[in-house]
């Protein structure tokens, strides 16, 4: 070959000989010697995109009429990468067949741009497992690009690679870059809903410092930042705006470093942050390249396949928009308006197909029809007088006269019947029959999959259509996964064509482990009730951040033993300055309070509540504390609120019911409550019988029997004698 | 290539190199995914590579007769135009070298036919293939063609000749509005000229000289000196050699083009007169800057936002080549010096004052996409607003275009021919409630309509380098 000088960063022999473009050149300047290689991967071993990802593979699923692979292949081919190894998890023999048979795989096709393509068979369960087998196969020479196999994205990354080979000739522990695309300081569609990564960079050396991804239900909004941080980097970058597109630049040492972690498993939330977070250890550093000119995003759930495909429709994906016709036999054209129609598309003269609208191949629209803002697939039959309206509908569907379908996805040969009307949300998976007159009620999941059989065995079994869902004469049943009722949010967030956090269990216990254990605010009373309570929540929005230094610095008092006095001044100046109501003053005091306890309760030492409790109260000034800042008032309801903040609050701590139950008895003993305000509240609380959150009546359950004894003493007028009784529930 | 930064990313240059290397298939399947990809883009590019590939078809094509070479390439040319069919030039080159190879194939014919008596054992075979390539070329052409055609070469010669001398005349010395250089090929042409490309181009070495009446008749001896001894030698050699050797012409036209076109700028561009301009072409500023040698005068560019502005603003100051992609149109390291550095008197301005400054103008220069068979343009977004506010004002139109520029297509709806870009350009993605609300369109080119174009400026003169067979070879439904 003749390319005489071969650069210090060049992967090694095996790129040189390779490069299949290099024989022609005479005296070329560039350096080209070496080729890129990719790493995509294609499972991404989650369930976002069931029931789709039952039968079909993610990489697979149609974007705009486009395997969504294939855009990721051509995003490849653009950047002038020579060898790709493809990391499949389920349905492996799908993607093989879909590659051996497209214009990509070398060996198959004269077209694929590629020197080689592997698949890699493996029986990785998550993203970490395959990288530590790519690790273990010696498949990596050089630096590579890591992908996923749902990106969509037409950035050049020829700058980006550049930088990073500098860096990494100076300085041989910059590990890695990240691709990440400026999405703005607003709204924006494409932008990650729900988990919101926050990646904390140094903007002066492209560096990123940390990273932590926040999610929607966290009450309090804060990055908790180690002060060498501060002291190391002159300025610091807090970016919640990146659209994380997964693009990384890696050198050979990433896979080493997943290697040896063991217990690393998703690339942002676990590598990234572990490795930024052990930089005192190992010494690697993360790069960034920013980007704000082209696209880039990825299709990771069904909120983001609606977006993406919007972005497409838009040409915002320039040059990856249909009518470039990226698959072999497409002949998509475009018309004004963003309408893209293949050849012999059949539409009835009254018909409508309005903007932003794909029609593939093969499909007719009846009479009367509207469709608008949709895509619709090859060899459809849309019947009479069918309105369609933000709608994906892929291969071989066919809709029967009248029926409606708004936002919903609708798989390969579904059949829907007359007079149906599938709400937005509705996912019909593939080949299930809807029957006429049938309502499909939002968000609700239709498939015909097959299911395992629960004792592990590999016999799948036909599941009986369920007449209520689909109708008389359908096929098909509700989709349930069973992890979505193990209390996990994340995932009903991101199975979900569309955002909301409405349906979401705020209550549920998983919160408090993604959060720092800061109770978020006004807890909903009742299931019915969740809307309205989602209302107070952004009511008391703004003072998250009072609410949180406030929990903050009462509790450190609390650990430290500390002097209230001056935590009083302290906590009297931040109510000034952020304006705090007595509300959320008490529902601060009594967070700090309760979690102080618990902490002690579920700490190491096990100390029994009763006894926590009355350390906590022994610290100098916190009787006095609390009877002029939390009860300031001194009237009735001011405690009996106290007391509802403190029950909340307790929801969410392990050991919530005994907590309450001694700060009950505390309260009362220092005769900051009288007993008049607890008779008040656990009447209040009886009253509410069956409106009365579950939750709540657990945790007030235990201090049942020290309000029977106050009612008991106020009858018989004795005193002091009850306590001991009391300590005996503990 | 030059200008190539350490990168990955495949473009021309990169592409041009692979093309030795390559098996054939993986070149034309490399190059459509290039011209989908828009990785290849703009006419010259798209030219370069299209009959550098066609080059490669030819060489490694091994042939059994002229039918099954036109096949050929009329299969790669058919393929290569689905990929993209808004670039017409694309189309323009696999006509062109069809139209060579079945001129090739005639003169062999017809030496063959003359030589048949001293080497008939050799010439038999021979001609059979090309009597079967033949039968297509002399039949009679279809009726809806707006090729007219002829098949008698000795007329031929001599016509095409004074056509060379009729439009070379024309072509520098009238002004008004001249229609004859692009109407030999449209509907309306007068005199059927049927000359091969290269034919013309070793008669006609400087169309830039050529306007003189008093050179005809040097031109028209050496023409028929030349094309004689040309004609001797084709017997001897090899049809594929011929061809081969055309195709290469062509793309030493390819690369002359803006040169050519520029040698006769003193022509058009007088001292102290305004010229309007827009967008980044080489071809324009070629043509300025080589007037720029002799004359002074002040050139306003409208800086054609969203999607040529930087380019357009580097071109007015800073040298071009050094950061432009293979792929811009303006990469060649031979165009380095700036219109400033020129001593042009340089004004850029924004597209909305186009109109307002149009009364200062004395001339307006535009570069083009593409020219289509009615003579209207497919020229950069903003052409049209152009050539509309000049023929308010009743400034002259120009336009300068290669050759390889002109198209045999007359599309029914122009609107098909126009490409939409990325509306990054015009809106930042990072924008959301726009992305959101809004339907972005940004459309790269215009369709400006004949009349408002005055006179066309190229490379050489206009003969029929397009067979009428060829027009629409790409679609089947219409032959």
């Amino acid at each position: 070959m003749s390319h005489p000088q071969k650069g210090k960063v060049a992967a090694g022999g095996k790129g040189a000989a390779k490069a299949k473009k290099a024989a022609g050149g005479k005296k070329s300047e560039n350096d080209r010697e070496d080729t890129l290689q990719a790493v995509i991967l294609a499972d991404s071993f989650e369930t976002r995109f069931n029931p789709f990802t039952l039968e079909t593979p993610r990489c697979l699923l149609p974007l705009a009429n486009t395997p969504l692979i294939e855009y990721t292949l051509e995003f490849l081919a653009m950047a002038g990468v020579a060898d790709i190894f493809i990391y499949c998890g389920a349905h492996t023999s799908a993607v093989q067949s879909y590659i051996l048979s497209s214009k990509w795989h070398p060996s198959a096709s004269a077209a694929s741009p590629f020197n080689t393509l592997e698949i890699v068979k493996t029986t990785a369960r998550s993203v970490g497992d395959a990288l530590r087998d790519l690790d273990s196969r010696d498949l990596i020479t050089g630096d590579f690009l890591l992908v996923h196999g749902d990106l969509v994205s037409n950035l050049p990354i020829d700058d980006a690679l550049r930088n990073h080979r500098e860096r990494r000739v100076k300085d041989k522990n910059a590990i890695m870059t990240m691709i990440l695309r400026a999405g703005g300081l607003g709204e924006h569609r494409t932008k990650a809903k729900g988990i919101t990564p926050v990646f904390v960079v140094d903007p002066g050396k492209n560096r990123c410092v940390h990273y932590e991804e926040m999610h929607p239900l966290q009450a309090h909004k804060y990055v908790d930042l180690d002060e060498e941080l501060l002291k190391d980097h002159k300025d610091i970058e807090v970016r919640t705006d990146l659209i994380d597109c997964g693009i990384d630049i890696c050198t050979p040492d990433v896979l080493a470093l997943w290697a040896e972690s063991f217990d690393y498993e998703v690339p942002r939330r676990h590598f990234l942050h572990g490795v930024l977070k052990d930089y005192e250890l190992n010494g690697k550093t993360i790069h960034t390249e920013i980007v704000d000119d082209r696209y880039a995003a990825r299709v990771f759930n069904l909120q983001s396949y609606d977006s993406v495909s919007k972005d497409v429709l838009g040409r915002w994906t320039y040059p990856l928009v249909p009518d470039s016709n990226l698959v072999a036999g497409q002949s998509y054209k475009f018309e004004r308006g963003s309408l893209y129609k293949e050849n012999d598309v059949m539409l009835a003269r009254t018909c409508k197909a309005g903007k932003k609208t794909v029609l593939g191949k093969g499909t007719s629209v009846g009479a009367g029809s509207v469709v608008s803002n949709s895509i619709i697939g090859r060899d459809c039959q849309i019947g009479k007088n069918v309105t369609i309206k933000d709608a994906y509908i892929w291969d071989n569907v066919s809709i029967g006269d009248g029926s409606n379908v708004e936002r919903a996805i609708i798989a390969n040969e579904a059949v829907i019947g007359r007079s149906c009307k599938i709400q937005p949300g509705a996912l019909i998976s593939y080949k299930v029959g809807i029957s006429d007159n049938t309502e499909i009620k939002p968000n609700q999941r239709i498939t015909r999959a097959k299911r395992k059989r629960d004792d592990d065995s590999e016999t799948e079994d036909e599941v009986p259509s369920d007449p209520s869902t689909v109708g008389s004469s359908g096929h098909g049943y509700e989709f349930r996964d069973a992890e979505e009722f193990s209390d996990d949010d994340e995932a009903a967030f991101h199975s979900s064509l569309i955002y909301s956090t409405q349906h979401l269990n705020l209550s549920s216990a998983s919160i408090s482990t993604l959060s720092s254990s800061i109770s978020s605010a006004d807890e909903p009373s009742g299931p019915r009730s969740r809307l309205s309570s989602f209302t107070s929540l952004s009511d008391d929005g703004d003072n998250e951040g009072f609410h949180h230094d406030a929990v903050q610095g009462l509790l450190d008092t609390l650990h430290e033993h500390g002097d209230f006095d001056s935590a009083k001044l302290e906590f009297m100046g931040l109510r000034l300055s952020n304006d705090a109501t007595d509300h959320q003053i008490r529902r601060a005091i009594a967070v700090a309070f309760s979690k102080h306890i618990s902490q002690l309760v579920d700490g190491d030492q096990k100390t029994e509540a009763s006894k926590a409790a009355a350390s906590a109260f022994a610290t100098s000034g916190a009787v006095q504390f609390l009877k002029n800042v939390a009860l300031s008032t001194g009237t009735e309801e001011d405690a009996v609120d106290f007391l509802r903040c403190l029950q909340k609050d307790a929801v969410h701590r392990g050991s919530g019911p005994l907590v309450l139950a001694a700060l009950c008895q505390r309260l009362y003993e220092e005769e900051i409550v009288g007993e008049e305000a607890f008779l008040k509240w656990w009447e209040e609380a009886e009253g509410m019988g069956e409106d009365e959150d579950v939750e709540m009546k657990r945790v007030r359950g235990k201090t049942g029997v020290f309000v029977e004894w106050l009612r008991e003493a106020e009858s018989e007028s004795e005193s002091e004698s009850g306590s001991d009784e009391e300590s005996e529930d503990e | 290539m030059p200008s190539q930064q350490a990168g990955f990313a495949p473009n021309l240059g990169f592409y041009l190199k692979s093309l030795k290397a390559q098996p054939v298939e993986s070149s034309i399947e490399n190059l459509i995914s290039l011209l989908k990809r828009r990785q290849i883009t703009n006419s010259r590019p798209c030219a370069v590579a299209t009959a550098h590939l066609l080059l490669q078809v030819v060489a490694k094509f091994r042939w059994t007769n002229v039918d099954k070479l036109i096949e050929r390439i009329q299969d790669v040319g058919r393929r290569l135009i689905e990929a993209q069919p808004r670039e017409m030039v694309v189309g323009n080159i696999v006509r062109r070298v069809l139209g060579m190879v079945r001129d090739e194939a005639k003169e062999e014919r017809n030496d063959d036919a003359s030589d048949s008596a001293s080497n008939s054992q050799m010439g038999s075979p021979r001609q059979d293939h090309s009597d079967q390539g033949a039968s297509h070329l002399g039949g009679p052409p279809p009726s809806f063609s707006p090729l007219r055609f002829s098949t008698t070469e000795d007329s031929d010669s001599t016509e095409a000749n004074g056509d060379d001398v009729f439009g070379g005349k024309h072509q520098a010395a009238s002004r008004p509005p001249l229609i004859t250089s692009h109407t030999s090929y449209a509907p309306a042409g007068g005199l059927p000229p049927q000359k091969s490309m290269f034919q013309l181009l070793s008669a006609n070495p400087s169309p830039a000289s050529t306007p003189s009446g008093a050179q005809s008749p040097h031109n028209t001896s050496s023409l028929n000196a030349s094309s004689l001894a040309h004609r001797i030698t084709t017997s001897s050699k090899d049809l594929k050699a011929e061809v081969i050797e055309g195709i290469e012409e062509i793309v030493d036209e390819l690369d002359q083009a803006d040169d050519r076109i520029a040698a006769q700028s003193l022509e058009y561009i007088h001292s102290n007169e305004v010229i309007l301009t827009h967008s980044s072409s080489k071809s324009v500023q070629k043509f300025l800057l080589e007037a720029a040698k002799k004359r002074k005068f002040t050139v306003i560019i409208a800086e054609s936002y969203p999607n040529d502005h930087e380019a357009t603003h580097k071109s007015v100051t800073r040298s071009i080549s050094t950061d432009a992609e293979g792929a811009d149109e303006l990469s060649t390291p031979k165009f380095s010096k700036s219109l400033s550095d020129a001593g042009i008197t340089v004004i850029l301005m924004t597209d909305a004052t186009i109109f307002a400054i149009m009364s200062r103008v004395n001339k307006v220069i535009l570069a083009t996409h593409a020219v289509i068979a009615n003579g209207g343009l497919i020229a950069a977004a903003g052409a049209r607003i152009i050539a509309k506010a000049a023929r308010v004002h009743r400034t002259p139109v120009i336009v300068v275009s290669g050759v390889y520029k002109l198209s045999p297509q007359y599309p029914f709806e122009f609107e098909s021919l126009i490409e939409y870009g990325d509306p990054g350009n015009i809106v930042r993605y990072q924008d959301g409630a726009l992305v959101e609300n809004l339907e972005v369109d940004n459309p790269v080119y215009d369709y400006v309509p004949p009349d408002l174009v005055d006179l066309y400026i190229t490379n050489m003169i206009v003969a029929d380098h397009y067979k009428s067979e060829d027009i629409n070879f790409d679609k089947p439904e219409l032959q």
